[in-house]
């Protein structure tokens, strides 16, 4: 491996910038970091450079440990957005910088310098100062200073921001087959998806300091794992849908054959849709693939070689689309066509079409709408406006349903909304929210959120799980939240105070959680190891802790409420309960 | 005469007459008197006046301690304004205004202040005797007070150079293997080398037409501790007006080759660079 992050973590000024960043970058690999401003890929690019130090964590290079390595000994190449040429220096002095430090022979220096200057085709140029160069030739000379000392790793920060399309295109050109050439294992980061897609070998997107996803572009594209990677990697349609014994449905349609063995239970899920994967035609016997629903063409954009389409969905088939790419709750599709379909069938705004889904994806993750709950519809309404619960559903681009249960809490009585429970059931943190947590529970809820009314962000999501059993599901859906908030994970394993001796053992879960957190969820998480009784060291541990939040895996439901009354009734922090009954 | 015209807005002639004119007033005018003050003399009472021990010892006292003082300020000046630029602490805006402070004294206080402080029972000046380190009226208490009041003008002139010094190009010297000297030495100081050289200019020209400080705490022993501007006012005292008019002449002829010779040498750089680009 070229280089290898272990739970990189850098924090400023209190949050975390960096979030427990781990992945390995091969020999000779193009590795894109992707992601938004502020998600953190350019401090870990400085990280990997040893310009900046991190808090935890450790990063090789070539098998090297060089956390505390100072960075001018760290043989990388850096590239940065402005350049960063020496002005006062001509081209040959820029290039030949690294080799006088090393105090390099005179002709030794120009012969790597004519070689250097070949490469990013700038010869000639020696002796012009930057000052007299294009943007896209001080990049290129950039380029060349930074492999003159033939470094290991060449990194390179957003190195076409500053330049205009068609510069930058002719420079991804160059290094790329700079790259090849060298076979240099390459770490870029941008913003730009397109420009990830032309240059990746591999792509990791970056989100919140958090490293989301990273694989092959294709693979990504076609099978994201998270909401924020299917949405930021091109556009995307999203759907609530249900994974039934029959298929996937969206509404009252099924959209694609069972992926599943026909024995797992009904449970709901989000699906995503690329534009690209929407068929429209005149009537439904017209479509190709299978139909979802009547629409009308809102907008029609003719972009060269496709045209996009945003379609209202109007007939009531109910399907529950989440979002298109601006992040809102909306009943409108994005559609591209190529010519090919335009002169197939053509179209004009206003017209009413038939709407069908040729490929759909369904996306792994467990935490698929918020639904709150209460006794009463107003309190509900007042509940899920809770700004904690808001936020969430807006980062997670989903949407935060209603259901009324007038006899919440009270013994034996029946649940009176008529449909199971979707996604996660929230309810509102009171003196008596322990019992009706339990009587959710005890009536299908299989995630809970117990919310108190001033619950803020949580800054650090504490993980616990009292079975086995509910060991993987809670995994996932804290992998689920933690992608949504800038938090830092850590998994608390609680023994027993008399096993205090038996530490070995302990150690080992601990391994295991996060092994599995790691290889199963794309979860990275700290992990810590207390003994005592599991109720007061969770109460402890989140009284310590600022601006806490707990996941919690149950299985067994018997006595829940007088067990974990103390962290539930006081309503002083967010918890997100997890219910798998044992096999 | 014909202008180029230079911008579409209008007013050059305004502008350019009202240039001129103030120039000549405040600048030209004043000088061109000195000048034919001075210059009334005969040759050989002229030569008395300037070449006269008494004077000659003055004129070494005043460029020598000048530009002495400014080369301090051009180091002192410069780690005080990288302070103020790199770093962030509290108290940064308040060490910052106190930078302009001896702007703002009229320079008598200055003089004296520096005089309680320095002399033999003063509160430094009393731990540096026992050492055999006098300050206060020798050649050292000039130099003191010259650096005192020319300092704003080196780390005035450097500060906006130091910002213009971007952190990336640090960065990227220390990822091409470059240590801190190397790094200073390469790139930082070419970069405010223009600047250093202004703001020494600055602090020299300031330092030699000083007078109020100095005389204070000079102890003004001829030959020794006088500065040529106290012998200009020693001979306008004895209503020797010609003579004084002689000794500025020659102040103003010595200033006038240093600041030259310092535009020549920054002329030069800048030529140095636009040749290696060819």
């Amino acid at each position: 491996m070229s280089i290898t992050l272990d739970q990189v973590t850098k924090h400023y000024a209190g949050a975390p910038v960096v979030n427990d960043v781990s992945v390995n970058i091969g020999d000779g690999e193009f590795f894109v970091l992707l992601g938004p401003s502020g998600s953190g890929k350019s401090t870990l690019l400085r990280a990997v450079a040893g310009l900046t130090g991190v808090d935890h964590g450790r990063i090789a290079l070539h098998g090297r440990d060089v956390t505390h390595v100072a960075a001018r000994k760290r043989g990388v190449g850096l590239v940065f957005q402005n350049y960063a040429l020496f002005r006062h220096m001509t081209v040959a002095d820029n290039i030949e910088f690294a080799l006088r430090v090393r105090h390099m022979r005179a002709r030794a220096r120009r012969q790597r310098r004519q070689e250097l200057l070949r490469l990013v085709a700038l010869e000639g140029m020696d002796d012009r100062l930057p000052a007299q160069l294009s943007g896209g030739q001080q990049q290129r000379v950039a380029v060349a200073r930074a492999l003159a000392h033939k470094p290991e790793v060449l990194l390179l920060d957003e190195p076409f921001g500053a330049l205009d399309a068609k510069i930058r295109e002719e420079l991804r050109r160059t290094i790329r087959q700079v790259q090849r050439e060298l076979g240099i294992t390459t770490v870029l980061v941008t913003h730009d998806q397109e420009e990830a897609f032309a240059m990746a070998d591999r792509i990791g997107i970056m989100n919140f300091g958090r490293l989301l996803e990273a694989g092959v572009p294709h693979d990504l594209y076609s099978r994201p794992a998270t909401r924020f990677v299917a949405t930021f990697l091109g556009a995307a349609n999203l759907f609530l849908g249900h994974r039934t014994a029959d298929g996937i449905k969206v509404g009252d349609a099924i959209m694609a054959a069972a992926d599943r063995t026909p024995g797992a239970p009904e449970h709901e899920v989000v699906a995503v849709v690329r534009p690209e994967e929407v068929e429209v035609a005149a009537t439904r016997e017209a479509l190709g693939s299978r139909y979802l629903g009547q629409g009308v063409v809102e907008e029609l954009v003719f972009t060269g070689a496709f045209e996009r389409l945003r379609v209202r969905l109007t007939d009531g088939t109910g399907a529950p689309l989440l979002a298109s790419d601006e992040g809102e709750l909306s009943t409108t599709l994005q559609v591209t066509r190529t010519r090919h379909a335009q002169r197939g069938f053509e179209l004009r705004t206003g017209q009413t079409v038939a709407i069908g889904v040729r490929r759909l994806h369904v996306l792994p993750t467990p935490l698929s709408s918020f639904t709150a709950c209460a006794t009463t519809a107003a309190l509900a309404e007042s509940l899920g406006r809770q700004p904690l619960l808001a936020e969430l559903a807006t980062r997670m681009k989903t949407r935060i349903g209603v259901r009324v249960e007038p006899r919440l809490g009270v013994p034996d009585a029946p649940c009176e909304a008529p449909e199971g429970f979707a996604g996660a059931t929230v309810l509102a943190a009171q003196p008596d929210c322990a019992q009706r947590a339990e009587w959710l529970l005890r009536r299908g809820a299989q995630e809970l959120l117990v919310l108190p009314a001033q619950a803020a962000p949580p800054q650090r999501v504490l993980i616990h799980w009292t079975d086995e059993a509910a060991r993987s599901a809670t995994l996932g859906v804290s992998a689920s939240v933690l992608r949504h908030v800038p938090a830092e994970a850590v998994y608390l394993g609680i023994f027993a105070a008399e096993r205090e001796g038996v530490h070995p053992q302990g150690m080992r879960e601990l391994l295991d959680a996060r092994s599995e957190a790691q290889a199963s969820h794309g979860l990275e998480m700290r992990t810590e190891l207390r003994y005592g009784d599991a109720t007061q060291e969770l109460v402890r541990h989140l009284g310590d802790s600022p601006a806490p939040m707990l996941i919690l895996g149950v299985a067994d439901l018997a006595g829940f409420a007088a067990r974990w009354r103390p962290l539930l009734d006081g309503g002083r922090w967010p918890v997100l309960i997890v219910q798998r009954p044992t096999a | 005469m014909s202008f180029k015209k230079p911008s579409m807005l209008p007013g050059f002639g305004l502008t350019f007459g009202f240039t001129t004119v103030f120039l000549s007033t405040i600048v030209l005018l004043p000088l061109a008197a000195l000048v034919a003050a001075g210059t009334s003399l005969q040759w050989s009472e002229f030569l008395h006046v300037v070449a006269s021990p008494r004077a000659l010892g003055s004129y070494r006292l005043s460029f020598g301690a000048s530009l002495l003082a400014a080369s301090i300020n051009v180091v002192f000046g410069f780690i005080i304004a990288w302070t103020l630029v790199r770093y962030e602490f509290p108290g940064r805006k308040i060490i910052d205004a106190l930078i302009d402070m001896p702007f703002a004294l009229p320079t008598a206080v200055s003089g004296i202040a520096l005089t309680t402080v320095f002399a033999q029972n003063g509160w430094i000046g009393r731990y540096l005797e026992p050492l055999g380190i006098k300050v206060a009226y020798t050649w050292l208490g000039v130099t003191l007070a010259l650096t005192l009041i020319s300092m704003p003008f080196a780390v005035r002139a450097v500060q906006p150079a130091l910002l213009e010094v971007q952190r990336e190009l640090e960065d990227a010297a220390e990822t091409l293997g470059a240590g801190r000297f190397y790094v200073f030495r390469r790139i930082i100081l070419p970069t405010v080398l223009p600047a250093l050289l202004t703001g020494f200019t600055l602090a020299f020209a300031r330092a030699v037409g000083e007078y109020g400080s100095v005389i204070f705490i000079a102890g003004n022993i001829p030959m020794k501790t006088e500065i040529t501007p106290l012998l200009i006012v020693i001979h306008l005292e004895e209503f020797d007006y010609h003579g004084a008019a002689a000794l500025g002449l020659v102040m103003l002829a010595m200033s006038f080759v240093v600041l030259l010779t310092i535009n020549l040498l920054q002329a030069w750089g800048r030529r140095r660079h636009v040749r290696a680009a060819h």
